[in-house]
């Protein structure tokens, strides 16, 4: 029995693909989380909600940048990945 | 023929090609052994052994070829995937500076917006009051509701 499970493992052992890749890395920036939106504090000054609403947009035109971003590394990471056959 | 990957080329050349010389060299031996009487009762023993070890290094010359040509195919492999990794790599700096020119354009626009409203904000303040349930709305709009 145990000569038996030493030979099945080298056979197996076989059948391990010689050539290894590695998972490619992505850009550090791209592995932060967008942030939650500003709250308003209390106020009856429109500037001041404009001023916060006007901030959010600039998070979320970022956080819309990063995902297209993703998208392209992934779309690129992939095409190189698929060349190699 | 995993056990073969560990056994490097020239070794593995030089064993199929010695087994097989050292049969023919055996084989035409046993023609010899006839003229000498002593090695007579031989002649056919030192044949069939001459003509396994022919037999034997052919067949290991085909193993060798083929294992020859997989490893070929390894080293190929290997040199595609450190080309893609190149490749890949110098794609990441790319998309880095596109995302970072990018960002910074967002950053920059929101500096002068923030001017602009600094700029109006007495007239805006002084036309309009926003109502307190205003901005509890607002901000349950913004509050994020799943994690």
């Amino acid at each position: 029995m145990k000569l038996l499970l030493i030979v099945l493992v080298l056979l197996f052992t076989g059948c391990s693909t010689p050539v290894k890749r590695s998972f490619p890395d992505v850009p550090e920036e791209l592995k932060v989380a967008c942030p939650d939106l500003i709250v308003q504090q209390q106020t009856t000054k429109l500037s001041e909600v404009i001023s916060v609403v006007v901030g959010n947009y600039g998070q979320y035109q970022e956080c819309q940048i990063k995902v297209d971003t993703w998208i392209e590394w992934h779309k690129q990471q992939k095409q190189i990945f698929e060349s190699v056959k | 023929m995993f056990l073969l990957s560990f056994v490097p080329d020239a070794v593995l050349h030089l064993v199929v090609v010695g087994i097989l010389f050292t049969g023919v060299g055996i084989y035409a031996l046993s023609f010899f052994t006839r003229f000498i009487p002593p090695l007579i009762p031989y002649s056919g023993i030192v044949r069939i052994v001459g003509t396994v070890l022919i037999v034997c290094g052919i067949y290991f010359y085909g193993s060798y070829s083929t294992e020859m040509s997989w490893r070929n195919k390894v080293a190929e492999l290997e040199e595609k995937v450190k080309i893609s990794e190149a490749k890949s790599k110098t794609a990441n700096v790319e998309i880095q500076t596109v995302y970072r020119d990018k960002v910074k354009v967002v950053k920059e626009t929101q500096v002068v917006i923030q001017e602009r409203i600094k700029e109006v904000e007495k007239r805006i303040d002084s036309q309009c009051t926003i109502d307190t349930e205003v901005i509890k709305i607002l901000n349950d709009a913004a509050a994020r509701k799943v994690k």
